[in-house]
């Protein structure tokens, strides 16, 4: 115990001394958490937007306006019994008819047309979800058979594909890019920190010296530079954590006014908050140590 | 203590740095080993700290056997070697008790240890009252003395002094050679590497004369004859 907390008392020590070099280390460290974390930001945002799209998206079905009720509650009974419809809703014709007015209450033309008529020209609706959007063209398919021809009007289903598509390949671009980057800050901490333990052990090769000398064990004469990794991993980490979720907390609001709801981002760090850091920091602990043990490997002789 | 027995180190195919050297340092004995630069004096030093290995030959130090020592074994034994140089090596920016007591640190002794035994190896090299002062604030002959203080931390049976006067003058010189000749009288076992002839004349104690690679001379009572 009292090795160790000797070990730390030189390692910081060894921070100290090299000051400048030690927060150029934890910058370039921040850096490539950061872009990760942007990558894991990317992927929340795209599973929300994919989520949003598909929950905007239906197949409404506008029965004639001579469709009774029986010829309605059939075809959404039949429609009911497919397992990737997961919900109907029924809309009488009354109910149409407000909404088209609602809809187009501005438009004095189409108002006056329909004071004109002076009775209910429109049929009832069913909207019909499904459990994915490639769900839409079979439950198009199964309404087009002959019988019910009379009865429906029109049936309408916009193409989300596409715009999920589109979602998906922006993603993957900017998920490539991040990645990459990401990769490069990971290249440039290992050199960093590769150097910044081959200065220290340059600068403090009569302490090692001495230490040899008067008989410090090996792990003695290591440890210290194994303990600056630690050190780096640790205050790189935790200050990520911190920078993030307040980053976080100022782009949720603009969030929120796309997707609704509440705040996505916050609520998915919090509650993953010890999994995110604790990979993030074996991840980051890894790195530094792998760099250190190569430096010492290579400028170390004990 | 210290046994040799047909040790040969060589460095490259024209460099060697000793050659089939025999030789047996007893408990207590205060030796030193004269020779002009370069005829392997050092080498015989970093052999006997576990610093090289032998090209041949068997080495064995306080009951260690050099020739196999691990890697792991080496800070052990220097635990039992006590070392001083010419070139001081002090830490500039620790004081002189650090600079004792760094040598106690970081083979993990207590804090109340170190508070016990520092003050005593100060004493024993006259430099109790200097305990807060840095090395640029000593003489060459105090630093010394406090690298010496240093290597007794341990109480090491045996001390390799590598030209421990090379920097000094004359009056430092003979401080640091009283200091010697004490701790040899506790019963440390002195190694007294040197090129100073005076103080080998003067101790009147066993010589050993090495040229080549090769010992050439070992007298009990032996003078400076190079």
């Amino acid at each position: 115990m009292l090795a160790l907390i000797r070990i730390f008392k030189f390692a910081l020590q060894d921070i100290g001394r090299n000051l400048g070099l030690s927060f150029m280390t934890i910058l370039i460290l921040v850096l490539m958490l950061m872009s990760v974390n942007t990558l894991i930001i990317i992927n929340i945002l795209t599973s929300q937007a994919i989520t949003s799209v598909k929950g905007q998206i239906d197949v409404s079905v506008f029965f004639q306006p001579e469709a009774t009720d029986k010829n309605i509650e059939e075809i959404k009974s039949y429609l009911n019994a497919f397992p990737e419809v997961t919900e109907i809703t029924y809309l009488n014709k009354d109910q149409v008819l407000e909404n088209f007015k609602n809809l187009h209450k501005n438009n004095p033309d189409i108002m006056a047309s329909l004071e004109e008529l002076g009775e209910n020209p429109l049929g009832a609706t069913l909207i019909v979800k499904t459990r994915e959007p490639e769900d839409y063209t079979k439950i198009v398919a199964a309404l087009s058979l002959p019988e019910y021809e009379n009865l429906i009007e029109a049936k309408t289903f916009a193409d989300s594909e596409v715009a999920i598509q589109k979602i998906e390949k922006i993603t993957k671009q900017v998920e490539k890019f991040t990645a990459g980057v990401s990769a490069l800050f990971a290249l440039i901490a290992f050199l960093i920190i590769f150097n910044t333990i081959r200065v220290a052990i340059y600068t403090q090769r009569i302490e090692i010296s001495i230490k040899k000398l008067v008989g410090a064990s090996n792990w003695f004469v290591r440890g210290p530079y194994l303990a600056e990794s630690l050190v780096f991993a640790l205050v790189a980490v935790l200050f990520t954590a911190v920078f993030v979720g307040f980053a976080l907390k100022l782009i949720d609001p603009y969030l929120m006014i796309v997707f609704g709801g509440e705040p996505v981002l916050t609520n998915y760090y919090l509650s993953h908050i010890i999994l995110l850091t604790s990979v993030q920091f074996f991840g980051v602990l890894l790195l530094t140590m792998f760099s250190s043990m190569l430096a010492m490997r290579k400028h170390l002789r004990v | 203590m210290i046994s040799l027995k047909g040790v040969s180190k060589k460095y490259s195919k024209d460099s060697m740095g000793l050659e089939l050297v025999d030789l047996q340092i007893d408990p207590g004995e205060f030796v030193s080993v004269v020779g002009q630069s370069g005829t392997g004096k050092t080498t015989l030093v970093k052999l006997i700290i576990a610093e090289e290995k032998p090209t041949a030959g068997e080495i064995n130090v306080g009951g260690w056997d050099i020739t196999k020592i691990k890697s792991h074994e080496v800070p052990f034994l220097r635990r039992q070697i006590g070392v001083v140089f010419q070139d001081f090596k002090l830490l500039p920016k620790r004081t002189v008790y650090e600079n004792v007591a760094f040598a106690l640190e970081v083979a993990g002794e207590t804090h109340s240890r170190i508070a016990e035994v520092v003050p005593k190896v100060l004493d024993i090299v006259n430099l109790k009252n200097k305990g807060d002062r840095y090395p640029h604030q000593l003489s060459g002959g105090e630093q010394q003395r406090v690298v010496i203080a240093r290597s007794l931390v341990h109480r090491p049976k045996i001390l390799v002094a590598d030209e421990p006067t090379g920097n000094l003058d004359a009056v430092n010189t003979q401080e640091v050679m009283e200091i010697l000749k004490r701790i040899n009288e506790f019963g440390t076992t002195i190694l007294l590497v040197t090129h100073n002839k005076d103080i080998v004349n003067q101790l009147r104690r066993r010589v050993i004369t090495l040229h080549n690679g090769r010992i050439i001379a070992d007298e009990k009572e032996g003078k400076y004859r190079l």
